[in-house]
């Protein structure tokens, strides 16, 4: 008997050890990826204040910058609209009427305020949430190129699946030719990311651009993604494709969300067959 | 004794500040992140109870993973390293120097010893972390690379700290 508490008193503390071992992983296992970037409103709100204190002295540093981008974009912008609004004049002109002048897509503006790049699964938060009319599944856009997929909301905060997430797919296209697949990222360099299912006689050359295929309805069509750097023959039936991003996600800023209007109609419509 | 737990607190407190608002934003070559809140575990005294360490490594890599959206990554890898901390102390033959009531810092050791103590304690909880947070042995050459890059940052950044800490201490 003397023996038996022995034995226990020298091992409880594995013991003790196994159990708090067996509850933290089955913590990190148990909860998937969209848990996790949801872990509670509580939180959220909490880092969100956090991040949003540190990101106000952070973003003091390259305020000269993103000025400068912001205004090349509005000159760009500005630009656009006058080309459209000549454009309009001239279909004002030949149609008597037009029903529909609403776009298909709408964007938010939001700013990112936490972002990471050094994990596998990387996330970005950002400073607008359902109060903003952000949603579960919206897509992720900043000035030149895809950013990731909205995973969580809380009221003035989201929370976004990052392109730079190794379980993240986002539908890609080969500009020049219209071949189209999925890009993924591999979790090696935050530069690059791999376009997947090219078929073998798609001409590829280096420098292409590759864009979003629009067949998702997360993002529109045609928004760049990056550059073809490299490419090689996969499995001997695709090809696989290296690309490099146009979006340098150490530096993002501001972004868009896309809210595609016609969506649930699109979704209704797949699900229906 | 509630002195000295506020203190532990206190030193708490920065450590995770210090490593969500400045070293979390730090991308070193892409990949390399040092996590130096490590260094609360190795400060605990050396006589303290095996299951009060497991107790506080868990709380600790709870409250980072609470943090930042990893539920049970950190938890496991503070885990393990507390668990395998007095194996670390008692493993390697740096006994004589130790004081037995003290705390395992510089202060009561040498620079030499506590530099050899970060790096394993640093090593054991980088190894966990790294290989959980990847969970496949497809690109073990980069994880590997990973884990003795952010290791001998880590190490760089906990000495500094404790360098700092007992100079602090010396002028009070």
């Amino acid at each position: 008997m003397n023996n038996l508490y022995e034995i226990l008193k020298r091992l409880y503390i594995h013991v003790v050890f196994l159990i708090l071992l067996g509850a933290s992983l089955s913590l990190y296992f148990n909860t998937t990826y969209y848990q996790k970037s949801k872990v509670g409103a509580l939180t959220k709100s909490i880092s969100g204040f956090w991040h949003r204190q540190a990101s106000k002295v952070t973003s003091l540093f390259d305020l000269r910058r993103s000025n400068i981008l912001l205004l090349m974009e509005n000159v760009e912008l500005r630009n656009d609209i006058e080309r459209y609004k000549t454009k309009m004049q001239m279909l004002q002109d030949s149609l008597m009427k037009i029903d529909d002048t609403a776009g298909i897509f709408r964007y938010i503006p939001a700013r990112v305020i936490d972002n990471s790049i050094n994990s596998r699964h990387n996330y970005i938060m950002l400073d607008a949430g359902t109060t903003d009319g952000v949603y579960k599944g919206m897509g992720v856009i900043c000035r030149n190129g895809v950013v990731g997929i909205v995973s969580a909301t809380s009221n003035h905060f989201a929370s976004v699946i990052s392109l730079l997430n190794i379980d993240v797919k986002v539908s890609a296209m080969h500009k020049k030719s219209g071949a189209f697949g999925a890009i993924s990222w591999d979790g090696m360099d935050y530069r690059r990311v791999v376009l997947d299912e090219i078929p073998l006689h798609i001409n590829v050359a280096q420098g292409d651009t590759i864009v979003t295929s629009g067949f998702s309805t997360i993002f529109p069509k045609d928004i760049p993604i990056g550059r073809v750097v490299d490419f090689y023959i996969k499995d001997g039936s695709f090809l696989s494709i290296s690309v490099e991003l146009f979006a340098d996600f150490k530096t993002l800023d501001y972004v868009y969300l896309v809210n595609s209007r016609v969506k649930d109609e699109i979704e209704r419509l797949q699900t229906a067959k | 004794m509630h002195n000295n737990i506020l203190k532990y607190f206190g030193i708490t407190a920065i450590l995770l500040l210090l490593q969500f608002l400045v070293l979390n934003n730090i991308n070193f070559l892409g990949y390399v992140n040092p996590y130096i809140y490590v260094l609360v575990i190795l400060l605990l005294p050396y006589r303290i109870s095996r299951w009060m360490l497991l107790v506080v490594g868990f709380a600790l890599g709870f409250t980072v993973d609470y943090f930042s959206n990893t539920l049970g990554l950190h938890t496991t890898a503070t885990l393990v390293l507390a668990y395998s901390r007095p194996v670390i102390l008692s493993r390697w033959s740096f006994r004589s120097i130790q004081d037995i009531h003290g705390v395992p810092d510089i202060s009561n050791t040498s620079i030499e010893w506590f530099i050899v103590y970060t790096i394993l304690a640093v090593l054991v909880h980088h190894f966990v972390l790294f290989f959980l947070e990847v969970f496949s042995f497809k690109h073990l050459w980069l994880t590997m690379v990973r884990i003795i890059l952010s290791t001998a940052v880590s190490t760089f950044f906990i000495v500094i700290i404790e360098l700092m800490r007992i100079r602090n201490k010396m002028v009070r």
